[in-house]
């Protein structure tokens, strides 16, 4: 049977186990964001969905409420897992963002570059970590590709051609306290991946 | 092979392979000093892994900015976290020449880098392997596709003759504009004119001395008119300008000085020395102009009574 043939669908205690594995990983995620900026990360629950390909832009285009933004991606792989994620950032974020990491160039479209790669590196970093750690798996992480400064959510993502019908999306949103910066992570999963995690969920949960 | 033997063999050949690799690999330790230096690194830079043992980076290196690495290199020791740069943020890490110096036409070595954390047997990290990347073809590729784009942007927009904007894209600008005044009802003029009996000119001189008209007018136009300001050729000799943040008298002074420049003028071509005059309607946005067609209406009726007054002149449109 074609992958593309199956329809996964998650089971609640499958669900319940993807929201806890992600929740520990963002936590661990969010502590290194606050020991870097020094700072209180809010957290919230993830979301965990099937998604089809053209959900991903409805699901991109509810990340940020509106305006601009700046995304950077980064593809992950291990133990036949494979997925990426992308970190969207909302382009009022980041006069905020210079302040609390001490930058002290000019904030223009070559600083804000600086900015997104940092924080990413970060937060991408340490959320595949978590993930992988709990899934005794140990994920290589291609090099980080920026999909946009300043322009559109609906652009960010070439709609059209995709290789997958379905992908399992996680959307974190992430907020710091008394701050005006807003992000969103989304780690999004290969249909091919889902059944290999669901057999690792599987045999933890046993 | 003994289990052993099989070990000690893949260990050499592990060895082997990070030496030869074709991408960087340098370890440092906490004080950023030069722990191991691969084949790659060796022969790119010219140094020995000798002649950089125990070296800070900073020092054999002085070209990498030291604020702005350890800024990357500081989470991956303290957090224990992977970190990147991309040739976007800095063409390049080390300064090498490019992979293929002959055919190649960047001269430096893009690259991308990755830096990821040791651990040491009891957790802690004491030192991190920086990973180079050359991403040269890449690079080069991406800026010839930006440059490529931006070049038939500006192809697609402009109007080859007097290269202001093209009908098209001026009327795409306008459009916008005209929804930005309904929203800020900041003063905003329309100014469109054309050259005075201009069959004749075509008539009289020919066709090239003709365009030689209009360019000479769209390159006075480009010098009068501020940055700001929106200039497009419409159609054969009519123009338009939308003067941002300028109510209808500015608009007056800005077209009369435009007007008394042309009339001034004298178009020499091989044969001919040619005097030409321009007639300008102005129309300064106003609520009613509820639609973009009705704000272009009220300046073409302007211009037709200036047209109707003898010509070389100025008109406003009057609201009603």
């Amino acid at each position: 049977m074609g992958a593309a043939a199956m329809n996964l669908i998650l089971n609640e205690e499958q669900r319940d186990c993807y929201q806890e594995i992600t929740n520990v990983a963002m936590g661990q995620a969010a502590d290194r964001l606050a020991r870097l900026l020094n700072v209180y990360v809010i957290l919230p629950i993830p979301k965990v969905n099937m998604i089809s390909a053209s959900e991903l832009h409805m699901a991109l285009a509810d990340t940020t409420i509106n305006d601009d933004v700046s995304a950077v991606c980064q593809g992950f792989i291990g133990s036949g897992i494979a997925g990426e994620a992308l970190l969207v950032f909302n382009d009022a974020s980041f006069s905020d963002l210079a302040q609390l990491m001490k930058y002290k160039g000019p904030l223009d479209r070559h600083g804000e570059l600086e900015l997104l790669m940092d924080v990413s590196s970060v937060l991408i970093g340490a959320c595949i970590h978590g993930i992988g750690e709990q899934l005794e798996i140990s994920f290589n992480q291609g090099h980080p590709v920026v999909l946009g400064q300043h322009c559109h959510v609906d652009d960010l993502v070439k709609s059209g051609n995709h290789q997958w019908s379905q992908t399992l999306a996680i959307e974190i949103h992430y907020e710091i306290e008394n701050v005006n910066i807003n992000c969103d992570l989304l780690l999004l999963f290969t249909e091919d991946s889902v059944a290999k995690i669901n057999q690792q969920i599987d045999y933890l949960l046993d | 092979m003994t289990k052993s033997a099989f070990e000690f063999a893949e260990m050499h050949w592990l060895m082997d392979v990070l030496q030869s690799i074709d991408v960087g690999l340098v370890i440092l330790d906490r004080e950023y000093k030069i722990q191991l230096w691969n084949g790659f690194m060796e022969n790119h830079s010219g140094l020995r892994p000798d002649e950089v043992h125990d070296k800070p980076l900073f020092e054999s290196f002085d070209d990498i900015p030291e604020t702005w690495f350890r800024q990357k290199a500081e989470p991956v020791f303290e957090l224990k976290t992977r970190t990147f740069t991309i040739w976007e943020q800095r063409p390049y890490l080390f300064q090498f020449k490019n992979y293929r110096p002959i055919t190649g036409r960047a001269s430096t070595m893009y690259q991308n880098s990755s830096i990821i954390p040791l651990e040491s047997i009891d957790g802690s990290v004491n030192h991190i392997c920086l990973i180079i990347y050359d991403v040269t073809d890449t690079a080069v590729n991406q800026e010839d596709l930006t440059k490529a784009n931006a070049h038939l942007a500006y192809l697609s927009q402009t109007d080859g003759l007097t290269q202001l904007f093209n009908r098209g894209f001026w009327e795409e600008r306008f459009q916008r504009e005209h929804k930005r005044c309904i929203r800020t009802q900041a003063p905003c003029s329309l100014v469109m004119f054309d050259i005075d009996h201009f069959k004749k000119v075509n008539d009289t001189y020919g066709h090239q001395a003709g365009d030689e008209v209009i360019r000479t007018l769209a390159s006075i136009v480009r010098q009068t008119a501020r940055e700001t300001d929106i200039c497009g050729r419409y159609g054969g000799e009519e123009f338009t300008i939308l003067l941002i943040d300028t109510d209808a008298d500015s608009a007056t002074n800005f077209t009369e000085r435009l007007r008394k420049k042309v009339a001034a003028l004298t178009v020499t071509t091989n044969e001919h020395e040619i005097n030409f005059t321009i007639s300008s309607g102005i129309a300064q946005f106003s609520t009613k102009f509820t639609k973009h067609n009705q704000w272009i209406e009220a300046a073409d009726k302007a211009l037709y009574h200036a047209k109707e007054n003898g010509r070389n002149k100025t008109s406003v449109y009057q609201l009603k």
